[in-house]
């Protein structure tokens, strides 16, 4: 649990807009088809979809905070996740940079804790 | 006779209540209370019996992408098809709509300011479809009005403008000259954030207060900002001012509480309520 306002980046025009090209191919993975032509060749759909070699590297590199920062939307990410393997609990660990373990060992549950009301 | 709103339920949604299910998941230890929490309100229903379950939700880029956002979009079918999030089709039917209550709808939202995008195509996402299992079964009994309003793209409506919305929406079920028993349904919260270094922020003491509020002093709640949301609640957990439109569609009417239920065990704070009009 964080203490305070959690730390965020508002997802606004400006920062929809400076990511534009990544949430796009991210969000198209509902598609079937869009989907296996990126499993198959994510680096190629990536290059088409206009990312640069910084960008691909970032999601190579599982950086998501970084990717986030250059305007991609949370959920996009997440479709881009479950083609390339990582779940919203892999990402998020990352993102707080700490283990899964060690963040599941944080959470409510894991302490036998969790709240009622 | 005329349409009536018969009752009035808030709850979260989280795909991962989506994976749990398909899963079968629903007798785990880290799944059991929240599945659990859902059968008094699914017997209630049944009692209820209503016709139409008219849905506030939030879609999660499986419908509504960048390249056209709507600030508010109505389903206006009668039929929706369940959404491909990314994980491929879930084995569940297509639902069942009411586009004689949605257009309706369409034309006393716009003759009341309400400008809705008006869609013949809708698939459903977790925002309708992690809930729905839980409060009937397939094949649906209720018809399915979904209204997606944006919590994702700022601007976002304010939550003022999200309770007016629930008050037009009760007019226009009143205005509609059929019969139909009406049950409106908001989704999305409680708190929860999901990207950056405070990822897995809960705040059960809110959650708990807005749930009191909500029902108590919901007006209250009208004047908060959107940061004054997220910073209580997580960026993400920003959905939460759907409810107030849920509630608003009780303006002035008296409601006893028929069930609240709250669960905070992992990424999200779960609420979920359920009013009646008396």
């Amino acid at each position: 649990m964080s203490a305070g306002a959690p730390r965020r980046i508002a997802y606004t025009g400006e920062q929809s807009r400076r990511g534009y090209h990544m949430t796009k191919l991210f969000a198209s993975l509902t598609d079937p088809a869009a989907r296996a032509a990126f499993k198959a060749d994510p680096d190629g759909a990536m290059r088409a979809a206009g990312f640069s070699d910084a960008e691909i590297a970032l999601v190579h590199a599982r950086e998501f905070n970084a990717l986030l920062e250059r305007g991609v939307a949370i959920y996009a990410l997440g479709k881009a996740g479950r083609a390339l393997g990582f779940t919203l609990v892999d990402a998020g660990a990352r993102m707080r940079g700490e283990t899964v373990e060690a963040f599941l060992a944080s959470r409510p549950l894991a302490l036998g804790t969790a709240v009622r009301g | 006779m005329a349409g009536r709103i018969v009752g009035a339920i808030g709850s979260s949604h989280a795909p991962s209540i989506s994976f749990a299910w398909d899963a079968g998941h629903r007798d785990r230890a880290e799944w059991k209370p929240f599945f659990d929490a859902y059968e008094p309100v699914k017997a209630w229903l049944k009692g209820l019996a209503p016709d139409v379950l008219l849905v506030v939700y939030n879609d999660h880029f499986n419908r509504f992408k960048l390249d056209a956002y709507p600030t508010f979009a109505l389903g206006c079918a009668d039929r929706y098809p369940v959404a491909d999030e990314g994980s491929g089709p879930r084995a569940l039917p297509e639902v069942p709509g009411h586009a004689a209550l949605s257009w309706h709808l369409a034309r006393s939202l716009v003759a009341d300011e309400f400008d809705p995008a008006l869609c013949q195509e809708l698939a459903l996402d977790h925002g309708v479809m992690c809930i729905l299992p839980l409060l009937d079964d397939p094949p649906w009994t209720m018809k399915v009005i979904p209204l997606a309003a944006n919590v994702v793209l700022h601007p976002l409506p304010t939550a003022r403008r999200c309770w007016k919305l629930g008050e037009a929406l009760a007019r226009g079920v009143a205005s509609f000259p059929d019969d139909t028993r009406v049950v409106v349904m908001a989704t999305g919260g409680l708190s929860h954030q999901l990207h950056g270094p405070d990822f897995g922020f809960v705040n059960p003491e809110w959650d708990l207060e807005f749930l009191d509020r909500l029902e108590r002093d919901p007006e209250s709640l009208l004047a908060l900002t959107h940061d004054d949301y997220m910073d209580r609640g997580g960026a993400e957990g920003v959905e939460v001012i759907l409810w107030l439109a849920m509630r608003g569609a009780l303006s002035g009417r008296p409601f006893k509480r028929v069930h609240r239920h709250y669960w905070a065990p992992m990424l999200t704070g779960y609420g979920l309520i359920a009013l009646e009009p008396t």
